[in-house]
Order: C-alpha cells, then structure tokens, then sequence
C-alpha cells in the first residue's frame, strides 16, 4: 500500500518528467509503465534520500497529510530556504568583513611595500657597506690568525718572560735554558724576517730579541760567576746547571771566559789552601803527617809534594772538563790548558821556595841528581795532563829541575877541579888512585840512580854524555898528569890499570858504549907499549937482543954477519942456550909490572902477544943465520931449533 | 747557592799496588772502561782513572790512582798512598813470587796510610786457573790474619773486578756511617757549608774523599 502511494508522486513526477517527453510512438501508457516497472527503486540514491528525509516530518500517513504533502514539503523547503538564506547572508557578512580586512592588509602590504622599498633604497649603501665591512672582517680575522701565528713565533709568552727574568737570588734552571735557547732562535728566525718586506718588524723582533738575551746572558752570567766562586772547597762538583751554563755563555766569549777566570780563580785558592794544609797541616787528626814532617829527606819531601800536585792538577783537570763537558767552542782545549795552569799558578811559589831550599842545601851530587831526575819526571806526568808546557807550574818545575841539574853539574866540576887542585901520585902498586876510586864509587852511584831513574828512557839519554865527560874526562886527565914522571912500562901500566876500572865501571850501564869504546882505543894504545916492552925484556934476557938487533940493522955491504963483532958462532951459540933456558919455562921471564895488572886477561893478552913477538924476532934471527951469505959453518947445530918448534914450545 | 742536583756525595781515593805485571792497570780499565787491555804496556809513574758507582744508595765518586809495579818508582809511587781511603793490594794468583811479595806492599801500606785505609787484596788472573801457583784458602788465611778484605778476580773476564771496587768502597762507606772515620774532625778546618746534609768529607789527606757537597 505504502508503496502504491509513494508510487503516485514518482509517478506524477515522471509523469510531469514525461510529459515533456516527446511521445512515443508506442503506446505511451504502456511505456510509462514500462518504466515504472522497470525503475529500481533500490538503485535510484535520489529517491532514497527523498524518502528518508520524507519519513522525518511525514510521520502521520492520513489524508490530510496527504494532502498536505505538497505543502509540507514546500513550507520546509522554505524554511530551510530561509535558514540558509540567513545563514549565508551570516556568511556572507563575514566574508565582507573578511574582505575588509584582506583589504587593510593589502593596503598596509602596499604601504609597507612602499616603505620596503623606500627603506631598501635607503639601505643599499649601508648593506654595501656592511658587505664590505664583512669582507674586511673575515680578513681581519686571518690577519689576527696570522698575527697569533706570528706572536707565537715572534714573541716569548708570559711565563718565558717571567723564566727569563728570574729574581735575582732564584736558582737557574733546566727551564731558563729553554727560553734561553727560544729567544736564539727567534733571533735567528728573524733574520728570514728582513727578507721578507717585514722589515720594521723583523727589526723590532731583532731589537727586542737582542735585548733579551743580552739580559739573559747577563743574568746567567751573575749566576754561574757566583756558583763559581763558591768552589773553593777542596773537592768540588759540577752541577749539570753550571755546565749547562757554561754551554750558553760560550755564545758570549767575553762572559764565558769572565766565567772561566771565576772559576780558575775560586779552585786556584782551594788549591793553594790545599797544598799548604798538606804541607804544614797533614791530614785529620795528623794521618797523614804533613809533609813537611819529611823535609829532612829531600826526595821524599820533592816527592810528596809533587806527587799531591800531580794529584790535585788530574783533579782539577777532571773539574774542568765536567765543567766544559758541553761547551763546544773551538778551542776549548786550549781554555782548559790555560785555566788548569791558572789553577796551578798559585802553588808555584810555596813549591819553588821549598825546592829551593833544598837544593841550595846542597845535599851532595847524587841527591841532587836524583831531585832532578825526580823534577823531570813530573814535569813530563804533569805536563801529560795539562797538555801544554807554558803552564807556570811547569815552568817552575823546569826552573828547579835546571838548578837541580846546574848544581848537580856544578858539583861535579867541583869535584873535578879538587881532584886536579892535589894531584895524587901512582901508589907503587901502579893500580887506581884512591880518587880515582871514590870518583868511581861518585860516578856509579849517579849512574844507577839514572838506571833506575823514572824518567822516560830518550829523556835519560840525553843528559847522559854531560854526566859522562864531566866526570871522565877530569878523571882521564888527572891520570895522565899523576903517571907523567912515570917510566913507560910503569906508566902504560898505571894507565892501563885506571882505564881498566873506568871500563869495568861504566859496563855496567846503559848508553855507555861510545865511551866504553873509546878507553878500549886507550887501553889498547897503552897495550902495545906493555906488549913491546915485554918483549924486548924477553929478548934482553933470554940473551937474544943483541943478535936481533944486528940482524935488523945489518945490510949487505957490512959483509956477512958471522963477521961481526959479537956475532961469531961461540957468541951465538951461548945466546941460544939462554934462550933455550927461556924456552923451557918461559913464565918466569915477565916485566914486573905485569905483575900489578888488575885484568888477568890483560895480563894474558900482553904476555901472549909478546910472545909471538918474541917469536917472530927469532923467526928472523933464524932466517939470518941458516942464510948461506952470513957464513955461519953448521947453522943446524948453532941453531937446534927451527922458529915452528920455538912457536910450538912458547904457545 | 743552587738545589741543583750534583753528581755525587763522596769522593773515595784509591791506590792500586803490587807487583809489576799482576795486572793493576787492567784491573782499573776493566774497573773504568769495562774493557779487557790486552798487552797493557807498564806503567810509568802513576796513572789516574775516576767513575762513580753507587754504594748503599749514595752516588760515590773512586778516584783511582794506578802505580807502577816496577821497582824504580817505589820511591815516586810511596808519594800516592797519602790520604788513600782504600789500597787494592793486587797479586798475580799464577805467579807465586808476586804473592811472596805481599809482605813487602802491606807493610808500605800499613806505614804510609792512616789506620783507617781499607785495603783489600785481589789475587788476579783467576781465569788461569790451570797455572794457578797460589791457592785460594792460603791468600784468604793470609788476608785474615792481616785483616784484609780478600777477593780473586780476573781483570780479563772481569769476574770480581767491579765487586772489588764496591766491596772496599762498601767498607769505607760502613767506617763513615759507624764514625770510626771521623769527617767532621776532619774538615774542621778544611771547609764548609753548615747546611751539609750530611757529614762530610771523607779526608784522608787534606784531600781525601769527600762529602756530598753541600747542595
């Protein structure tokens, strides 16, 4: 039912729809139907919408309802016509308002456009300027980087300052050296500076640098002036500050060696105190004794002191070195050689005025050979230790040895010319004089204390020669002038007999040999007298002398010789039994002088030689006589035995 | 004055006597250099040689006088033992003459040191045990019955040889610390700082070993 009636409106709808609808040529009614029979109710949203709407209001389904439908829905058509009228006209005001303000607002926009663009162009130079001023921000900024850098590089900081300008009593330390070293360096950096188109800078840099380090140097300088100058205790230590020290201030020679000179003059005091308390104070409690205790004992006493100079100098070389350990300047051996003689000056004179003192006592030719054997010695060990010899302490150790050396010679000539002032005569065993002896005895003792002395061997020789002659050649004189009343045999003898203890006496040393060869020369000159002399005394007692003369001086036109006065054949014949005498023992014929030889092999040597002298001379006499022109008759029975049995019998 | 560190607190002196030829240079370079010499020539005179060790804690500083054997500088090196604080009186263990000889070099010692010297006898060459002429037990009863310290060491090997050093130096440390050597009489005169922490020098001689310098 409900739907027949709904189907009335659609259907009056379609049919007013329809109406407009040309018609078909069908049956209209029968398509109209067709089509509301064909309309899906389902489908159609508007339709569905409608009713829905409808069954809000349309809640009473009579008649007048009905009819009132249409009226209905008109009414609320208009009502809602009108809601929405009034609605949009709310709508529409706000909107106008709306608009209104949209207005304003583009008005403002307009006017502030306006102004935008009259500000813009007012701002223009500004924002240029601004720019600009950005730029040369930025760049400043580099620049200030740059400058940092630059500072950095250029320029010490604080706290170096405050290292740099340390109070004046505060210690020097490892620190100061760094800022030391930094402010160098700056100053050597600079230098690359100037070349650059920095100058007033580098200048300034320069300046400024310069001024520095002058101050720093100076302040170091105070410094290790003072720490030098506490060092006058006996030992001292370097500290590594001070050496350390030392290696800056050789940039400043004149300071470094201001330094130096503190220094040597601080440890030439110690040394000097040293070698005084050595000498009179001893050591603690009198252990050591000081050294003057032993003055009485000359080389003992030279000895001691040396020795505790040699000492103390090794010390204070080894100060020295650890003081200038780092320093690398050229030439520092130099600075140590003369620092150390420095030091060592001030002992010069204490030591020369013992010294003195003792060789001036004149404590005999050996002593003071010996003192100066010793002097030399330790003028060689010192000097190996400062390096140079033009050290005061050297020189003055040469100086003593010289007058050790001048005295000892002086001593010996003395000798000499006393030995020369009384001469001895040859005491009538023709052996050595009891001078000639004690200047022996003289002339060993020297010899072995150079034997034994501590002097380097080429240094020992040199000095030898002088000892030599100067005891030698006096001695060989006084030898010569004591044998000159003598008679030959005696003299050569007593000559041969001095020579002979020269020799032995000198054989026992070294470097002797020139002269051992030249008493040999003598001996020998001497040797060939005795020789001679034997002889001819052989010859005269054996009865043979006058033969061999006559047969030596004999010539041809004196006719043969058995005519001869003395030379006939009995004459002959009794010579040759004394001679034959001779032969059978021919010991018992020798000079006595012989006898006093001291040399047994001398002795030997004379009587052997004299021999075959003898031998030769009837060797001759042989010849002579077994000669036919000589006219002796049986030569054989004068002459029973040929020269080779003589040889024979007397070898 | 400074609180710079020094190098070292005492200085001990040293001699090194004996014979000629047992071996006293090599032993002090082997001492100083850590080195064997081979054919070492003699010595002439006297030689010198330092190095700091460390005894009981304290840096000390040897100063060591090395004298010739020879018999014609007995006279030169006699000047030497003044003032030593330690003698190392050296024989050759291979050579029983320069054993024979000990007498002679203690008696040098004991007349021409104070009575604190601490000498110590090295017999030396120990590595030549197969030519060995002077037994271990007999030179340790002769050191005992002189009161000497005693070691065999061998300069060649270096065996002993830095223990020898350290021990006398350990004795002469001991003698300072028990005061039977007595510093402060000793520098008494000589020196110093007040402020010297501690004791002093160690004199033998006017000169003598000596104390940690003040500092």
């Amino acid at each position: 039912m409900a739907n027949t009636k709904e189907e009335s409106p659609v259907d009056g709808s379609t049919l007013s729809s329809n109406s407009n609808v040309p018609s078909q040529p069908n049956n209209p009614l029968s398509r109209k139907l067709n089509k509301i029979l064909e309309t899906r109710l389902d489908n159609d949203k508007e339709m569905l919408e409608a009713l829905k709407a409808l069954s809000v209001f349309f809640t009473e389904n009579s008649l007048r309802t009905r009819r009132n439908l249409r009226g209905d829905i008109e009414r609320r058509s208009l009502t809602i016509n009108e809601e929405f009228a009034r609605i949009f006209k709310e709508v529409k005001e706000e909107l106008e308002s709306v608009h209104e303000d949209v207005q304003a607002m583009s008005t403002c926009c307009e006017e502030m456009t306006n102004r935008l663009k009259a500000a813009k162009e007012q701002t223009q130079d500004l924002i240029v300027k601004t720019n600009k001023l950005q730029g040369e921000n930025q760049r400043l900024e580099v620049r200030a980087q740059v400058a940092q850098a630059f500072l950095a590089k250029f320029q010490l900081s604080s706290e170096e300052m405050a290292t740099l300008r340390r109070a004046r009593d505060a210690p020097v330390t490892e620190d100061f050296f760094k800022v030391l070293s930094r402010v160098k360096h700056i100053h050597e950096d600079v230098k690359i500076l100037l070349r650059t188109n920095q100058q007033t800078a580098g200048l300034e840099i320069m300046e400024q640098m310069a001024v520095l380090q002058e101050k720093a140097y100076e302040q170091l300088y105070r410094w290790a002036q003072n720490e030098c100058r506490g060092l006058t205790q006996e030992t001292c230590d370097i500290s590594p500050v001070l050496t350390q020290a030392m290696e800056a201030l050789q940039d400043r020679p004149v300071l470094y060696k201001y330094t130096l000179d503190e220094f040597g003059t601080a440890r030439r005091c110690a040394v000097v105190r040293g070698f005084i308390d050595a000498l009179t104070r001893g050591g603690p409690g009198g252990t050591p004794r000081p050294i003057e205790m032993h003055s009485h004992d000359p080389l003992r006493y030279v000895g001691d002191m040396l020795a505790w100079l040699h000492q103390a100098t090794a010390s204070e070389k080894e100060h020295l070195e650890a003081l200038l350990k780092q320093v690398t300047l050229q030439g520092v051996g130099e600075n140590m050689q003369e620092v150390v003689g420095h030091i060592t000056e001030g002992v010069c004179r204490p030591l020369k005025v013992r010294i003195e003192q003792v060789i001036v006592a004149e404590p005999g030719a050996v002593l003071l050979y010996k003192l100066s054997n010793l002097l030399k010695f330790y003028h060689h060990t010192i000097r190996s230790i400062i390096g140079t010899s033009v050290a005061s302490l050297l020189m003055t150790i040469e100086e003593m040895h010289l007058l050790s050396k001048k005295m000892f010679f002086n001593s010996l000539s003395l000798h000499a010319s006393r030995l020369m002032d009384k001469v001895e005569l040859p005491p009538p065993d023709l052996g050595p004089t009891a001078s000639l002896n004690q200047t022996l005895s003289l002339l060993r003792e020297v010899l072995t204390s150079h034997d034994s002395s501590v002097v380097p061997l080429d240094a020992r020789q040199a000095d030898f020669a002088q000892v030599l002659s100067c005891i030698l050649d006096p001695l060989l004189q006084l030898c010569t002038v004591s044998a000159s009343n003598l008679g030959t045999a005696d003299m050569a003898t007593y000559m041969v007999n001095s020579l002979y203890v020269m020799k032995t006496t000198l054989a026992l040393f070294e470097f002797t040999d020139k002269r051992l060869e030249m008493l040999e020369f003598q001996i020998e000159a001497h040797l060939d007298t005795l020789i001679n002399e034997q002889a001819s005394y052989v010859l005269t007692r054996a009865g043979l002398s006058y033969i061999y003369n006559c047969v030596q001086q004999h010539t041809a036109e004196q006719g043969p010789l058995s005519l001869l006065p003395s030379m006939d054949s009995s004459s002959v014949k009794a010579a040759m039994v004394q001679f034959d005498r001779y032969l059978s023992s021919p010991d018992t014929l020798m000079m006595p002088q012989l006898n006093f030889l001291l040399s047994a092999a001398i002795k030997e040597q004379i009587f052997r030689q004299s021999t075959e002298l003898v031998c030769r001379a009837y060797g001759e006499v042989y010849t002579a006589l077994t000669s036919p022109a000589n006219t002796y008759t049986d030569p054989e029975t004068l002459l029973p035995r040929s020269p080779q049995q003589v040889q024979t019998l007397l070898s | 004055m400074t609180a710079a560190p020094y190098n070292y607190s005492y200085i001990f002196k040293y001699i090194i006597i004996g014979d000629m030829g047992v071996g006293k240079s090599c032993l002090l370079h082997q001492f100083t250099e850590k080195k064997f010499m081979a054919d070492c020539p003699h010595t002439i005179g006297v030689e010198f040689g330092t190095r700091i060790m460390e005894v009981h804690g304290q840096k000390v500083k040897l100063q060591i006088w090395d004298t010739a054997g020879q018999e014609r500088f007995r006279a030169v090196t006699r000047s030497y033992y003044r003032g030593a604080a330690g003698a190392l009186m050296v024989y050759d263990i291979t050579r029983r003459s320069t054993y024979n000889h000990l007498s002679s070099w203690l008696t040098d010692a004991r007349n021409l040191t104070n009575p604190n010297t601490v000498i110590i006898l090295i017999g030396n060459k120990a590595d030549l045990e197969a030519q060995r002429d002077v037994t271990y037990e007999e030179a340790k009863q002769f050191a005992e019955e002189n009161g000497l310290l005693f070691l065999e060491a061998s300069a060649k090997t270096g065996e002993n040889v830095e223990e020898a050093f350290l021990e006398a130096a350990k004795k002469i440390y001991q003698n300072i610390q028990d005061g039977s050597l007595d510093l402060n009489a000793a520098e008494s005169g000589v020196q110093h700082k007040p402020s010297a922490p501690q004791g002093g020098r160690l004199n033998a001689d006017s000169q003598p070993a000596k104390e940690g310098c003040s500092c």
